[in-house]
C-alpha cells in the first residue's frame, strides 16, 4: 500500500501531502494539512459539513478520493476571512445569529459562497436550494438563510459605494 | 481494503485495469462508491477514476443529444440546450452532490436513488460503452437489467431530444429538497388530433430499478390526455410495479400514491 | 451592532408590577462569545484534536435483538496485521454501570462490554484498536460471536405481562423499581369520585416512536495518555462531569486521574449526555498507551446511539359540560429499551408533567419505564415531557371537538393558575398560561369570550 505525493492549491497555497489509499479530500485537508475547519459528520456526502470550494464548485470533500483532487484549486472556511477581517458573508452569520452549535457552519459557509460568487443577488428560494446539501440539526435555517440574503445586500452596498 | 487509487489516462487502460481485476471498481462523481469505501468493509482494492479520460462534455446534434458518462449532473442540468431537463435535474439531490454525481454514476444507483436513470429511461436512451472486447451500445433499459459486463465501462448515453411539451417529470419527496424519491414518473408523451399518439413513461421507486409502465402507456394510446383517460390508465402501473419499503415510504404508500403522481405527471395537477 | 430583521421586540407589558426596573438584558441582542470561531472554523470540537501515533477504535456489535452469547472467538482480529489490541468485558476493571448511579439511581444494570447475553441490536461486545480506522473496521468485522437466540421483546405491554421472559436480569422483571413501586405513581383526590360526577368521559391511547437526534457531529472522542499517568479525554459529552465520574469508576481509578476536555458540542440535544465512548476508549488508551480516537460512523450514531424513548399514553378523562376537566387517569408506558440510561429519571418527569398546564382536582398517575430489547433511550430535549405534551393537547383537542368548545376556550378554562396545588403537591407560581394564550389568540386574530379575555393567571375570577 504505497502513499501517494500530492498537490493542492489551497486558500491560494500551493501545498504538498503524502496520502495513503484510503484518504479522501476531507482526510487529507484536516489530517495531512491540519485544516479542520471542514467536518465529518456522515462521511458519506450526507451531511455536507465537510463542503469546500474544489475549482470553483461547493462539493463534500469526503467523497473524494484525494488522488482526484491531485493538481485541484481548494478553498476551506480558513481561507475565508482576510486576518481579523471577516467578510460580509461571515459577518452576517455572526449578527443574524445563524449559527448554533457550529457543526454544519463551515460547509454551510462554503455552499454559500460558492452560491453569492455565481449569483450575487439570490431569491430567497435559491439560498434554500443552495444549502439543501447541507444539514443543520439545531434547526437553524431560517436564520442560516436570512443571514446569507444579508450577506448579498451588504456586499452589494459595499459594491455600489465603491462605484460611486 | 483500498490499496489504490488509479487515473488512467484513457479508457483503453481503464477498461484493462478493470478486465484484470476484479477488486477493481470504477469511480467517477463517488457518491456512490466512496460511501461505502468511508465506513464499510468492501472487497474493493483498487479505485479507477474517470476524472482523465475525457468522458465528460455534452453535445446536441440533429436534435440527438450525447452525454459522455462523466458529465456531472450540474453540467447536465446547465446545458442551454437541455433545457428541458433543468427543471427534472434541480429536483435531484443537493447542488453539493450534484457537483460530483455523474450521469454514468446515475445508472448503477440503487433505488430509490437514480432520478437520473428513470429519466433515461422515459427518454428510450442508447449506451455507448467501452469494454475488453471492443465497443459496444445497449438501451439504457438493457443496462438497468444487466448492468454492465466485467471491465466495461458505459462512455454516454444518447438521446433523442423530445418534441417541445412532450417531456414530463413529477418526483415525490419527504421534503422539498434533497430527498430521495418516494415515487417518481419521467414521461414522453406526444398527442395528435387531441389523442394520445405515443408515450413512453418511466417510473422510480416501483421496483429494484427503474421501470417503464407499459400497461400505462398503452391504455392511453388513442386517448385523448384528460382526467379520465389517464386515471384509468394510471391505476394499471400497480400491475407491473413492485414498490418497496424503505426509510423514505412503505411500500403500500408508494403502491398508494403513484397512480396519484403518473396522473400529476402527465396533466399538471 | 447590527440587528436581524426578524427579532420583534420583547412585549414587557405583561407582569410590570413583577419586573425589576433594572432588568433590561432580556430583548437586548448580546452576540453569541462562539460565533467568531465558528465562521472562522478556529472552534475546537473533538476530532479536530490529532496526536501523533493515534490509534483507532471500532466495535463490534450484536447481531442479534436477544440472545445468550455462547462464544466469542477473536483471534482472526488479533492476527490482523495493524490490529493493535482486542478488548473483552475482561480487560474493563468496573464493567457494570449505570449513569445515573451518580445520583443513587440503582442497580448497575448494564456492562461496557457484553459478557454473556446481549439485550440489543448494535450492543457492543468486542472492541479493536488498529493503526487506521480501515483496519479497525475490517479486524472488528472479524470477531465471530456464536449466539443463542432468545426471544425478543419489543413491545412495552407484551413486556409487562408476567408470561414474558425477563429482558434485563439486573432488574428481575421488565419494569424498572420506584421505591418499591412498579411504576412512579401520583395519586391526588378522587378520580373514580371524579369519573362517577363527570358528564362527560374521554378515554385514548396516544403512541410515538423513538426519535434519533441525528447530530452532525457523531458522538466520540479523543483519549491521550499524559506523561503524568492522567488520561486527557478530549469528547463532545454534553456532560462532562457524568463522563468524568463514570468513567473513573469504570476504570476503577480516582477521579483526578482523568481530565475531562469538552463543552464544544457539535449538536447534542440529550444524545450525548450517555457515557458509551470514553470508558472504552480510556482502556484502549491504557493497554496500548497510546492516543486513541473512538468515534461513532454515521450507521452507528443512528443504529446504536440512544433516542427519545417510545412512549405508549392513555388518557382517562371525566368531564363536565362546560369543558373542565374534573378527573383524569394517566397510564405512561415508556420503552427503556435494554438498559436505564436515563429513562428512570424521564419516567418521573413525565409522571410530574401530569395532568398537563391543567388544574384537575382528581388525578391518577401510572408512569412504566419498561425493558424491552430495543435500543436504550435516554435523554432528548425534554424528555418524559414532550411526547406526555403530544398526548394532552391531543386529548384536549379531541374534548374540545367533541364538546364543540373553542380548542383554546377549553384550555383557558382548565388553564392552572397561580397559587393552584399541582398533582405532585407542588404550588404553582409564575404560570403566566392564561396571558401566553390570549396573546396567541390575539396574533392569529382569534376572537375570545369576554369572560376569557378577563381571567388571570395571578388570580382566579368568581364563577
Amino acid at each position: 500500500m504505497r502513499s501517494q505525493v500530492i498537490n493542492l492549491t489551497v486558500n491560494g497555497t500551493e501545498r504538498e501531502l503524502l496520502a495513503k489509499p484510503g484518504t479522501t479530500l476531507l482526510g487529507a485537508l484536516r489530517d495531512g494539512l491540519g485544516l479542520t475547519a471542514a467536518k465529518r459528520g456522515c462521511a458519506q456526502g450526507g451531511c455536507g459539513a465537510c463542503t469546500v470550494v474544489v475549482n470553483g464548485a461547493a462539493v463534500p470533500s469526503c467523497l473524494i478520493p484525494v488522488e482526484v483532487a491531485d493538481g485541484a484549486t481548494v478553498e476551506t472556511l480558513e481561507g475565508m476571512a482576510s486576518g481579523q477581517h471577516l467578510t460580509p458573508l461571515q459577518q452576517a452569520f455572526v449578527d443574524g445569529f445563524a449559527t448554533q452549535c457550529g457543526f454544519c457552519t463551515s460547509g454551510m459557509l462554503m455552499s454559500a459562497s460558492a452560491l453569492l460568487a455565481e449569483n450575487p443577488a439570490p431569491t430567497r428560494d435559491e439560498v434554500a436550494v443552495a444549502i439543501s446539501g447541507n444539514v443543520c440539526r439545531c434547526t437553524g435555517y431560517a436564520a442560516i438563510i436570512d443571514a446569507i440574503l444579508d450577506a448579498a445586500d451588504r456586499t452589494r452596498a459595499v459594491g455600489s459605494a465603491a462605484a460611486d | 481494503m483500498l490499496r489504490q487509487v488509479l487515473l488512467p489516462a484513457d479508457v483503453g487502460a481503464a477498461v484493462s485495469t478493470l478486465a484484470g481485476d476484479p477488486t477493481a471498481v470504477l469511480v467517477a462523481g463517488g457518491t456512490l462508491v466512496m460511501p461505502a469505501v468511508n465506513t464499510t468493509v468492501t472487497p474493493i482494492e483498487t479505485l479507477v477514476s474517470t476524472r482523465d479520460l475525457g468522458l465528460a462534455g455534452v453535445a446536441v446534434e440533429r436534435g440527438i443529444a450525447r452525454v459522455g458518462a462523466a458529465t456531472t449532473l450540474t453540467a447536465l442540468g446547465n446545458h442551454p440546450d437541455l433545457g428541458f431537463l433543468r427543471p427534472t435535474v434541480a429536483s435531484f439531490a443537493s447542488p453539493i452532490i450534484r457537483n460530483l454525481a455523474t450521469v454514468g454514476g446515475n445508472l448503477f444507483a440503487s433505488q430509490p436513488y437514480g432520478d437520473l436513470a428513470v429519466a433515461l429511461l422515459a427518454l428510450d436512451a442508447t449506451a455507448e460503452i467501452a469494454g475488453p472486447d471492443g465497443p459496444r451500445e445497449a438501451p439504457v433499459s438493457e443496462v438497468l437489467e444487466q448492468r454492465v459486463r466485467p471491465g466495461e465501462i458505459v462512455a454516454a448515453v444518447r438521446f433523442a431530444l423530445p418534441a417541445a411539451g412532450t417531456w414530463r417529470w413529477t418526483k415525490a419527496m419527504r421534503r422539498r429538497l434533497n430527498s430521495a424519491a418516494i415515487v417518481a414518473v419521467a414521461a414522453v408523451v406526444e398527442t395528435d388530433g387531441g389523442v394520445v399518439s405515443a408515450a413512453r413513461i418511466a417510473l422510480g421507486g416501483a421496483g429494484s430499478r427503474p421501470v417503464r409502465a407499459r400497461a400505462v402507456e398503452a391504455a392511453l394510446l388513442g386517448k385523448p390526455l384528460d382526467e379520465a383517460s389517464v386515471t384509468a390508465a394510471a391505476s394499471l402501473a400497480l400491475s407491473e410495479a413492485e414498490p418497496f419499503s424503505d426509510a423514505y415510504a412503505s411500500a403500500w404508500y408508494r403502491g398508494r400514491v403513484l397512480p396519484v403522481h403518473i396522473r400529476r405527471a402527465l396533466l399538471g395537477a | 451592532m447590527a440587528t436581524t430583521k426578524h427579532m420583534s421586540p420583547i412585549d414587557t407589558g405583561y407582569f410590570s408590577d413583577e419586573r425589576a426596573a433594572a432588568f433590561d438584558v432580556v430583548g437586548t441582542p448580546a452576540p453569541r462569545s462562539d460565533a467568531r470561531g465558528h465562521v472562522t472554523g478556529q472552534t475546537q470540537y473533538f476530532e479536530d484534536v490529532a496526536y501523533p501515533g493515534m490509534a483507532h477504535l471500532k466495535m463490534h456489535r450484536s447481531a442479534r435483538h436477544h440472545a445468550l452469547v455462547k462464544g466469542v472467538d477473536t483471534s482472526a482480529a488479533e492476527t490482523t496485521p495493524g490490529v493493535l489490541r482486542v478488548i473483552t468485558h475482561r480487560d474493563v476493571p468496573n464493567n457494570w454501570y449505570t449513569i445515573l448511579r451518580l445520583i443513587g439511581v440503582q442497580p448497575d444494570d448494564e456492562p461496557v462490554l457484553a459478557e454473556d447475553r446481549v439485550l440489543y441490536l448494535g450492543e457492543p461486545i468486542v472492541a479493536v484498536v488498529a493503526e487506521t480506522e480501515a483496519i479497525a473496521r475490517e479486524a472488528a468485522a472479524k470477531v465471530r460471536v456464536d449466539y443463542e437466540d432468545l426471544p425478543a421483546v419489543l413491545d412495552v405491554e407484551e413486556a409487562l405481562k408476567p408470561e414474558t421472559i425477563v429482558v434485563n436480569p439486573k432488574h428481575g422483571h421488565n419494569y424498572f423499581t420506584y421505591e418499591g413501586h412498579h411504576c412512579r405513581r401520583i395519586r391526588f383526590g378522587d378520580v373514580e369520585r371524579g369519573f362517577a360526577e363527570a358528564p362527560h368521559r374521554f378515554t385514548h391511547t396516544y403512541q410515538s416512536a423513538p426519535i434519533e437526534h441525528a447530530p452532525v457531529e457523531p458522538t466520540g472522542c479523543v483519549v491521550k495518555p499524559e506523561a503524568d499517568v492522567r488520561l486527557k479525554i478530549h469528547s463532545d459529552t454534553q456532560a462532562c462531569y457524568f463522563t468524568l465520574d463514570n468513567t473513573a469508576l469504570i476504570l476503577g481509578v480516582p477521579f483526578n486521574r482523568l481530565r475531562v476536555i469538552g463543552g464544544t458540542v457539535g449538536g447534542g440535544f440529550g444524545g450525548k449526555v450517555d457515557v458509551m465512548v470514553e470508558p472504552i476508549a480510556c482502556i484502549a488508551a491504557q493497554l496500548t498507551n497510546r492516543p486513541v480516537k473512538y468515534v461513532y460512523e454515521r450507521a452507528e450514531e443512528m443504529q446504536v446511539s440512544s433516542p427519545r424513548a417510545a412512549e405508549r399514553i392513555t388518557i382517562d378523562d371525566g368531564v363536565t359540560d362546560d369543558g373542565r376537566i374534573i378527573a383524569r387517569k394517566v397510564t405512561i408506558l415508556v420503552d427503556a429499551g435494554a438498559y436505564s440510561r436515563h429513562s428512570p429519571y424521564g419516567t418521573t418527569k413525565a409522571a410530574a408533567h401530569m395532568p398537563g398546564p391543567y388544574t384537575i382536582p382528581n388525578v391518577w398517575v401510572d408512569a412504566h419505564c419498561v425493558y424491552t430489547n430495543r435500543t436504550p433511550s435516554s435523554a432528548m430535549r425534554g424528555f418524559g415531557v414532550t411526547i406526555a405534551d403530544f398526548a394532552l393537547e391531543s386529548q384536549m383537542d379531541r374534548i374540545a371537538r367533541a364538546l364543540d368548545i373553542d380548542p383554546i376556550v377549553i384550555r383557558l378554562r382548565n388553564a392552572y393558575r397561580d397559587g393552584d396545588m399541582k398533582a405532585h403537591r407542588k404550588e404553582v407560581e409564575g404560570a403566566a398560561l392564561v396571558e401566553v394564550m390570549q396573546k396567541a389568540a390575539d396574533l392569529v386574530g382569534h376572537d375570545l369570550p369576554a369572560d376569557c379575555r378577563a381571567m388571570s393567571s395571578t388570580h382566579r375570577e368568581a364563577r
